[in-house]
């Protein structure tokens, strides 16, 4: 540890940025075809109606900020293991990843208030001197916990839900339909416009030999985001006149067509009652 | 600055929703009436644009690397109501779908970069770049400027929002069960990133992609999309609207006295035992990514702080005690500060591009 | 003139930037297969959104069905739906055509935005997803689909609500032969259909199997009219166009299909055997 963090800055990673931009690009949607996947799999979340899917989630997500206990966000934590070992979401290394990247951005947050937060002294760190209190201590390990439960919750609709029936079950709880039809399309032209920078990128890195200076970087970067935008406007002008073409004018319609069983509602019913729980321990 | 769940009591996240919700009915009210059958794709097509905008990381002066919203384009291209709903979707797309920032504080994200972001980009580009003609570099910075003003924005409110969970929500101990630094943490330790590094990724962005859009698409610079030409014709007899606007803003200072004894004030003239401080400073070590802070106050900083103490003392003018109406008075006169110098640059890039 | 689709005269039409169309007078039946033939730029996915009444006309008059189309008559709900109901038109580029979230909405739009009832639609888009045979993409979203795929969609999602005219434009770009082959031999097929089908193309291969008359439009205006055998003969015509190169002769001696058939594939597309014909 120690000789990590007194060992020279590594030397600037030789990887073009076209090439870095393109491939961060390609990995976002390679990464959301892989969920889009998983929720075709079968398992346990994936054959619920998805518009308990979503409430449930919310409901259990709503809980985890609701509750002062540590306690409690573990449990719903152990229960979000749970339901992912059910639904077979544990062996893809989603969860793994997703894990590992909030523990990172919030471990990061949490880190100093180990000694920020005054209260009880627990221990000393060698050198520096600095006091670790236990309200730092567990506030810290309480903010962790708790973006660690929602965050792992949310991916559990995701992954088990295809991206058009969360966007239907959201019509069914309420959402404004035009709002849907947005969404709907959004999620589209993300990958159509991700592609074409992605493709771009390609394009200059094989053309360019000789590294670039910051200047160029952030040009070239520019650039791209240039040519995405104009494509954006172009396409966003071709769409609205091929929506005009099929009779669109204006009023956004879409099919519903859910069928809710026993299980639905049973899901349902376990999922609102842990926020009414903990509201009523809090009373 | 996504903020996870968990950062925000749910106190918080519901009040954020209340203030929120107005700004989304009203603007999606406006758009729709503005675009009709257009509103769907271009909303959508350009919520897909912000999307992938905030994928691009640039690599910044210093070695480090920062991604752009795209607030700041699409305010100046929509115009500030179709703006602040394409950010919000994309805002919205990247918590549910790619677990980027959280649900219960997809309100207040919404608020600080889609509503704030949008509305100050907006007329800070307006003011700036006045008439001026369309491919001139004037409009350029006026961009850029603006997106940097846009992102700080962002960024001072949700320092605000961090820094006052602690103050509100704790245990019966003193814990503090949601983010747990106070203003005089929160502040320093989000600003400095955002001034230094996020904001920077905007302007780069902003300004680019405006310089070229002048070269490109001229005629989306032109307001051509409807929902911009009526915004623009509004600039005229509704800058009134705008210092309402402020008005309100100035009177919700106060909040600033809820910092209690780490007020902004302090901050506001840092003084050298801050700087020296070993928790603060590896707070400002991770905020601006790895780049330390120096041990000590830098000299020029130290003077801006000593010009800047020297008429408002602590934000309350001598003869005024009251703090709560020495807060507004301080408000006022900051808010009239930046208009004024928002004004001032206007007019000196004005007479630069006039050279040209 | 009640077999009269579409009936233009002296048609102008210009982008704020510059202009498309000039002058243009042309006439389509019922059931006829026509061809609008021309280089990029010459106006021709202009004129095809012309006829889809997405732009309309600067000066001059275009009627469709004997109704004059303008942006007023549009404007009323019932003209609008009915027209729709009538002509469709497939775009060029999939990202623009395919905007639903699935298969399956893509071909619902149409009949949803038309008012039919839910059970009218499944009964339709599930007909339409077996004739294209595209019942196995029907949850697939369309980023996820091959060209050829993509394609098929984009014709379902038109022809779902049975228009009597097809407008297609450039429907054989950027398609892998065999692709290529399925949308030729779909026009191919639809000769007795009575529909009417306009395709816009600069595909000179292709233009016997899908058209039984051909405009050829250069510069926003019609500068050659007549059966496929005719206009591919004219060399000249070709040439001053931009639609053929100097080493192009499939139809110089203005034989019959089978020849230039396979005329064509010693000279072009020699691997891909039977794809286009059958």
């Amino acid at each position: 540890m120690l000789s990590e963090a007194i060992s020279l800055p590594k030397p600037p990673r030789r990887r073009h940025l076209a090439q870095r931009l393109a491939q961060g690009l390609l990995r976002a949607i390679d990464r959301a075809q892989t969920a889009e996947s998983l929720a075709a799999g079968d398992g346990l979340l994936q054959g619920l109606d998805p518009r308990i899917k979503l409430s449930g989630a919310l409901a259990l997500i709503v809980s985890a900020v609701l509750t002062p206990s540590l306690g409690v966000v573990a449990g719903l934590f152990a229960l979000a293991l749970l339901l992912a070992w059910c639904s077979r979401l544990l062996t893809a290394g989603v969860c793994q990843r997703l894990w590992l990247s909030v523990l990172l951005f919030s471990g990061t947050v949490a880190l100093p208030a180990l000694v920020v937060v005054p209260g009880r002294a627990l221990w000393q760190l060698p050198l520096l001197g600095w006091t670790v209190s236990e309200p730092g201590l567990r506030s810290a390990a309480l903010l962790i916990a708790r973006a660690e439960t929602s965050s792992t919750l949310a991916l559990l609709l995701i992954a088990s839900t295809p991206w058009t029936h969360v966007l239907k079950a959201m019509r069914c709880v309420g959402a404004p339909r035009v709002l849907v039809a947005i969404l709907g399309m959004t999620h589209r032209y993300i990958f159509v416009l991700a592609q074409c920078a992605a493709q771009l990128f390609e394009a200059r890195r094989s053309r360019i030999v000789a590294p670039m200076n910051g200047a160029q970087q952030r040009a070239l970067a520019t650039a791209a985001a240039g040519v995405v935008l104009s494509k954006a406007f172009w396409l966003a002008n071709e769409v609205h006149l091929a929506m005009i073409s099929r009779g669109y004018r204006g009023e956004v319609r879409l099919l519903d067509d859910f069928h809710t069983r026993a299980r639905d509602w049973l899901a349902l019913l376990a999922a609102l009652s842990v926020p009414l729980l903990i509201l009523w321990a809090e009373r | 600055m996504h903020i996870p769940d968990g950062y925000l009591s749910p106190a918080t996240c519901a009040a954020a929703y209340a203030i929120t919700v107005p700004f989304w009915v009203v603007a999606f009210k406006r758009v729709e009436r503005l675009l009709h059958t257009r509103m769907v794709p271009l909303l959508a097509v350009f919520s897909a644009f912000s999307f992938v905008i905030m994928m691009f990381n640039l690599p910044l002066p210093g070695g480090t690397t920062g991604h752009a919203v795209g607030v700041a384009v699409a305010a100046i291209v929509l115009g500030p109501s179709a703006a602040m709903v394409a950010i919000s979707i994309a805002l919205l797309i990247q918590a549910v779908f790619f677990g980027d920032g959280g649900i219960t504080t997809y309100a207040a994200n919404c608020f600080n970069m889609a509503v704030a972001g949008s509305l100050v980009a907006y007329w800070s580009y307006v003011l700036i770049a006045g008439k001026c003609a369309l491919d001139s570099p004037r409009r350029v910075v006026a961009a850029a400027i603006a997106g940097y003003l846009a992102l700080n924005v962002a960024a001072l409110l949700t320092a605000i929002e961090f820094g006052v969970q602690p103050l509100f929500f704790h245990d019966a101990a003193g814990m503090p069960l949601y983010a747990p630094y106070p203003l005089s943490i929160a502040l320093p330790a989000m600003m400095i990133g955002h001034l230094a590094i996020a904001g920077v990724a905007e302007l780069v962005i902003s300004g680019g992609l405006v310089a070229y859009l002048q070269r490109a698409n001229p005629e989306l610079l032109a307001g051509s999309m409807p929902s911009v030409t009526s915004a623009r014709a509004a600039v005229v007899n509704s800058t009134r609207r705008l210092w309402c606007w402020l008005a309100g803003l100035m009177l919700l200072s106060p909040l600033g006295l809820i910092a209690a004894g780490t007020a902004w004030g302090e901050w506001g003239g840092w003084g050298a035992d801050d700087f020296a401080g070993a928790q603060i400073r590896q707070q400002m070590l991770q905020a601006s990514g790895g780049v330390a802070p120096p041990a000590t106050v830098p000299s020029g900083l130290e003077r801006l702080a000593s010009v800047w103490r020297a008429p408002i003392p602590d934000y309350a003018p001598a003869f005024l005690h009251d703090l709560y109406v020495g807060y507004i008075v301080s408000a006022v006169m900051g808010a009239g500060l930046i208009v004024l110098l928002l004004l001032l640059i206007g007019k000196w890039v004005g007479r630069q591009s006039a050279e040209f | 003139m009640n077999d009269c689709v579409f009936d233009l005269s002296h048609v102008s039409f210009a982008y704020p930037q510059q202009p498309a169309l000039d002058d243009l007078s042309l006439r389509i039946r019922r059931g006829e297969r026509i061809a609008l033939l021309g280089a990029n730029g010459s106006g021709k996915s202009t004129l095809l959104r012309l006829l889809d009444a997405l732009y309309f006309p600067c000066r001059g008059e275009l009627r469709a069905f004997g109704e004059v189309i303008s942006e007023a008559a549009l404007a009323d709900d019932e003209v609008n739906f009915a027209f729709r109901r009538r002509v469709g038109l497939v775009f060029q580029n999939p990202d623009v055509q395919l905007f639903n979230p699935t298969v399956f909405d893509e071909l619902a739009f149409g009949p949803l935005q038309l008012g039919w009832s839910s059970e009218e639609i499944l009964r339709r888009v599930e007909a339409m997803l077996a004739r294209f045979a595209i019942g196995h993409l029907k949850h697939r979203a369309a980023h996820r689909l091959s060209g050829g795929e993509k394609k098929r969609v984009a014709l379902a999602s038109v022809l779902v609500i049975d228009p009597e005219v097809l407008l297609l434009d450039e429907p054989t770009a950027a398609l892998d032969p065999q692709s290529q082959g399925e949308v030729v031999r779909f026009l191919s097929e639809s000769r007795d259909t009575g529909r009417t089908i306009v395709t816009a193309t600069h595909d000179l291969e292709i233009v016997y199997d899908i058209a039984d008359f051909v405009y050829v439009l250069a510069d926003g205006k019609v500068v050659g009219a007549g059966a496929p055998a005719e206009i591919l003969a004219d060399q000249a015509l070709l040439r001053r166009t931009h639609l053929a190169h100097a080493h192009w002769h499939v139809a110089a001696d203005g034989l019959a299909h089978a020849h230039v058939h396979a005329h064509r594939h010693q000279h072009h597309t020699p691997i891909d055997g039977d794809s286009s014909e059958k």
